[in-house]
């Protein structure tokens, strides 16, 4: 805090003149010095942790035999690779992505609608909103997990649907998992996209409807092209949230009848059979996946990230 | 006796949080936190890790310690309910050489794999009699690893067949009678509307499924496994291919329960209490479980009264079943700070036959000693201890192997759900799948 | 320009996502009031016979007390030296020019990005070697980390909209820059880092993969992680009702937390993340 006091004076207008003065330089290192802490604590759990993950992945190494331990080269990922279980994880993963990716733009967006334009309980229905958001994931699994449950869950009895057995099937039980990650995040696209939503010019629309368009032409020539950055950094967001889901996974269904994702594969690997080399092969994996998916978005659709940053 | 305390549950916690605790600052929180690993004084301490069992393995370390006349105490942690969760999280503090670790509860499938790692202490030649005799064959087998003795037997669990008189009654079979197998049970069941509870939920309980309709068909799921990754596997023998069928009969049959490949221990007991329930193969807990529920209200009173039991059913005529076996067996950690005094000293007293016979009485859980079953005390509590004590006897253990989770994991992965089990492909594929877990070459 | 039946249609929609919000919630916490024998006999979405007997269960279980403890003490320490190291960085990157901002900001939004499963495995074989395995900082230090970016991106976005010349103008008018910063610029900014704080908070709260893969017993593991690996009085049962009342204790302060500063979160959540 003690930087912050002596700082002020020096920066004012310093950032338009790009000579270096002896005032630019000591604000210089006081920058770095600034973000030092941050930084250091971010890379020592990432980076390095990364760089080991690499390392790690080119031995078969079990933490129960460690003398057999043996440098194998790519052998990991070559058997990760050519894994069925591998690419139907990839399939299950992209699956739950791709669904409540889609389902949350939709629901989030009549969500904004409705708070941009509700005149009463605009308070009320945002609080509401929050809660999901602010609601342990593994809670809202559990949540998800007993109500469809057919020891304890009310739904069955309510829809009149007998003994059916949610977790007993892949799809029913994917169905349940994205359910309760569809409530948990939407709030958070819905929030997103009402910020969006409350920088479309109101003329706009407004010309728009004396020039006799009707309600749906508005919405997709007018409000969803001057909102296209929120929305694409929305969908950035969630897609790659989404890509790691782990905690439904393991409460609700612990990855049987084939709804294992990729981040549910790598602590099966890594924590549980703990298989460190193999574990950590498919660590890398799913690493390398969430940079292409990542690079896809930003250089195919051009998510404009000084948006995100708040850039000016 | 039999009451189950619901509101006061008792976990036998090590370090006491008092209620106060709760509402202290962050800043007291952060000094508590790190001088939980401060010195003590006081007694040695030794840390003792349970598996959840309502509080009677912490009543033993109240007593034992008692016993010890303060030269050590007995603390206990209690580990996740799971089998595979108990030793995940034991695996791993092992892994880090943790000295804190002193007594453990372990699952016995998982103390080849411990030994194997030099995760636990063996204990001496001078030591071995005391753990072993009159101490039922399947828990030695299961404590030894490369000729060593590596845990000490504690309590020895097997499944029964647990059934209504009145659905047996109906279905026109007597599960008591010499020849009773698996089909037979599951067309009478069938025929007469009830249900057949098993444990077929991606889980170890399937494997126990498994692994004691392989045994009772005279085969096995892997053998020679101090052979590591090279081990013989078995499973795709007509042993195993009769395990699939009864499996895939029961899966397609009236008689599955609705969530079959999600049940548990706990479901298929819920199975038995409803208007279908007739017949199923569960643990020994069941009849204080039952009694205690019957008790509280929470099932019908006359369902207890209703319930018999059998041996296990089994997998081909003509031949004795080799029921399922389980417990728990004490490990000393290796890295310990009293490995070789206190700690040996401890598991003698709660492995003592008189505390065998006090636990079992206490938490239900069967002794390790044979010698137990006869006590009238005992007898009294339980109508069923002949029959436990002939399954514990006769009971096929798991494969003993350093790789264990990975074995039962891949035939779980290959078996799952029973639905898809088919007696021609299923063990031939999983046999194919275990050899390649072994050698690193495909995940789970 | 709104008719009646338009007006309707938007009271209607915004009763179906009040529903929507809070069913799951009403749902556990009923759950929670169940007897524990009513599961499994008589499915249904009210208690039959209204009772306290989980929340007395759950206050009783040595585990989930000391998960409470840790899950509180673990997520308010973390939640205050990110906030601090958050504001340095941001404080900077709003007012101070330096090479690497860019870069910063990036490696933060990559970092947000990470696929944290990834990284337990390396984590847990470094933690074991320097010791931090089953503790408190063992969590802390990633809570901190990978809390970091939105933290970041929260306050940079608010210290760019406050007006700095204030201070100034307040040294102008006589007073100390101690006194500039305390009276001026403080007030501007402790609604930023409080919004940072909650976010940060909530974020630590909610944490399970670090939890289960960084502890092992109760001296250091968090609730959401305790509550996967609740037991059941026996070996074998299931403890719906315990865990129901368990989620329900970790809910209130979030609940609390959303009700007093609705407006706070909101705020940070879209001016951190979409800047017109």
């Amino acid at each position: 805090m003690t930087a912050v006091e002596t700082a002020p004076a020096a920066s004012e207008n310093g950032r338009k003149r790009p000579e270096i003065s002896d005032r630019g330089r000591s604000e210089r290192r006081l920058g770095l010095m600034l973000a030092a802490p941050a930084v250091i604590v971010m890379l020592l759990v990432t980076a390095y942790p990364l760089f080991n993950a690499l390392y790690l992945s080119l031995f078969s190494y079990r933490l129960t035999s460690p003398e057999d331990r043996e440098f194998v080269w790519f052998a990991n990922y070559a058997t990760a690779l050519s894994d069925p279980l591998f690419w139907q994880n990839v399939l299950t993963t992209f699956f739950i992505t791709a669904v409540t990716v889609a389902v949350e733009l939709v629901i989030g967006f009549a969500l904004a609608m409705v708070m941009h334009r509700a005149l009463f309980l605009r308070r009320t229905l945002r609080t509401a909103i929050l809660l999901p958001y602010g609601i342990v994931t593994v809670i809202s699994a559990f949540a998800w997990l007993y109500a469809f449950d057919l020891t304890s869950g009310f739904v069955n009895p309510w829809f009149g649907l007998g003994e059916y057995d949610w977790f007993g099937g892949r799809w029913s039980s994917l169905f349940v998992i994205i359910l309760s990650e569809i409530w948990k995040t939407t709030p958070f696209v819905s929030l997103l996209l009402l910020a969006g939503l409350a920088q479309v010019p109101r003329d706009l629309g407004e010309a728009a409807t004396v020039d006799g368009a009707t309600a749906w032409q508005r919405l997709w020539r007018v409000t969803i092209p001057n909102m296209k950055a929120a929305i694409m950094v929305a969908m950035l967001f969630r897609t790659l949230d989404a890509w790691r889901i782990f905690d439904n996974v393991f409460i609700m269904t612990r990855g049987q009848n084939d709804t294992q994702t990729l981040s549910f594969l790598t602590y099966q690997q890594t924590i549980t059979r703990t298989a460190i080399g193999l574990g950590n092969a498919v660590g890398v994996l799913l690493f390398l996946s969430v940079l292409l998916i990542a690079v896809i978005y930003i250089r195919g659709f051009r998510v404009d990230l000084s948006q995100v940053r708040g850039d000016r | 006796m039999v009451e189950r305390t619901r509101t006061r549950t008792r976990y036998g916690g090590s370090r006491g949080t008092g209620r106060g605790a709760r509402a202290t600052v962050a800043v007291a929180l952060l000094a508590s936190g790190l001088s939980a690993c401060g010195g003590e004084s006081g007694p040695p301490t030794l840390n003792w890790y349970i598996n959840p069992d309502n509080g009677g393995q912490a009543r033993l370390a109240e007593s034992c310690t008692k016993a010890a006349g303060g030269k050590y105490r007995i603390a206990t942690s209690v580990l996740p309910n799971d089998a595979t969760q108990q030793r995940e999280q034991l695996i791993r503090r092992l892994a880090a050489k943790d000295s804190g670790i002193d007594i453990m509860s372990l699952d016995p499938v998982f103390v080849a794999e411990a030994a194997n790692a030099g995760f636990l202490r063996p204990f001496e030649e001078g030591e071995k009699a005391q753990f072993t005799q009159g101490v039922f064959p399947p828990a030695v087998e299961n404590s030894t690893w490369e000729g060593k003795l590596y845990a000490a037997p504690f309590w020895a669990n097997t499944q029964i067949l647990w059934y209504r008189k009145s659905a047996a009654q109906k279905a026109g079979i007597d599960p008591k009678a010499a020849d009773f197998t698996w089909d037979k049970l599951i067309d009478a069941a069938a025929r007469a509307g009830v249900t057949v509870g098993v444990q077929a939920n991606r889980y170890e309980g399937y494997m126990v499924w498994i692994n004691a309709l392989v045994e009772s068909a005279g085969g096995r799921i892997i053998s020679a496994a101090e052979r590591g990754d090279d081990a013989a596997i078995d499973i795709g023998s007509p042993a195993g291919r009769q395990a699939a069928a009864i499996i895939a009969k029961l899966a397609g049959s009236k008689a599955a329960g609705p969530t079959m490949s999600t049940d548990d221990e706990e479901a298929a007991r819920n199975l038995l209490n409803g208007p279908r329930g007739g017949f199923m193969v569960n643990w020994g807990y069941i009849w204080r479980a039952q009694n205690g529920d019957a008790k509280d209200g929470v099932i019908d009173k006359s369902i207890p009264a209703d319930m018999d039991w059998a041996r296990y059913p089994r997998a081909v005529a003509g031949q004795e079943s080799k029921p399922p076996f389980g417990g728990i067996e004490l490990g000393i950690g290796a890295y310990g700070k009293h490995k070789d005094t206190y700690a040996v000293e401890a598991v003698r007293c709660i492995t003592s036959a008189d505390n065998m016979k006090k636990y079992m009485i206490d938490s239900g859980n069967p002794a390790a000693r044979a010698s137990v079953y006869d006590d009238p005390e005992v007898r009294k509590e339980f109508p069923m201890a002949d029959l436990i004590r002939d399954s514990i006897n006769t009971a096929a253990p798991r494969p003993i192997t350093p790789y264990y989770t990975d074995v039962s994991g891949a035939v779980q992965s290959r078996w799952h759900p029973p639905g898809s089990v088919d007696p021609n492909s299923t063990p031939a594929e999983s046999a194919t799948f275990i050899r390649q877990v072994l050698r690193d070459q495909a995940l789970l | 320009m709104e008719s009646t039946r338009s007006k309707v249609l938007w009271i209607i929609g915004a009763v179906v996502i009040l529903i929507w919000s809070i069913f799951p919630i009403f749902w556990i916490v009923m759950l929670s009031f169940k007897q524990p024998g009513e599961i499994g006999n008589q499915p249904g979405f009210f208690p039959k016979d209204w009772t306290w007997e989980n929340y007395e269960t759950v206050f009783s279980i040595d585990l989930f007390t000391s998960a409470l403890i840790n899950s509180i003490g673990i997520s308010l320490i973390a939640t205050f030296i990110g906030v601090v190291f958050a504001t340095l960085v941001a404080y900077a990157i709003a007012r101070l020019e330096f090479p690497g901002k860019k870069i910063i900001l990036s490696f933060a939004l990559a970092i947000a990005m990470f696929p944290v499963v990834s990284l337990v495995g390396p984590l847990f074989n470094l933690w074991r070697d320097i010791g931090l395995y089953d503790t408190w900082p063992g969590l802390i230090i990633p809570y901190i980390s990978f809390a970091l970016p939105l933290a970041i991106w929260t306050l940079s976005a608010f210290f760019r909209e406050i007006p700095w010349e204030m201070e100034q103008a307040a040294q102008v008018d006589g007073a100390t820059s101690w006194q500039a910063f305390r009276k001026v610029i403080v007030p501007l900014a402790a609604p930023g880092v409080f919004t940072a704080a909650i976010l940060t908070f909530f974020f630590c709260w909610n944490d399970f993969v670090f939890g289960i893969s960084l502890t092992s017993s109760d001296s250091a593991r968090p609730v959401p992680a305790a509550l996967a690996f609740f037991t059941g009085e026996s070996q074998f049962e299931a403890p719906t009702t315990a865990v129901s009342a368990a989620a329900v204790v970790v809910t209130v302060p979030v609940v609390i937390i959303v009700l007093l500063f609705q407006r706070r979160i909101v705020a940070g959540l879209t001016s951190g993340a979409v800047k017109g």
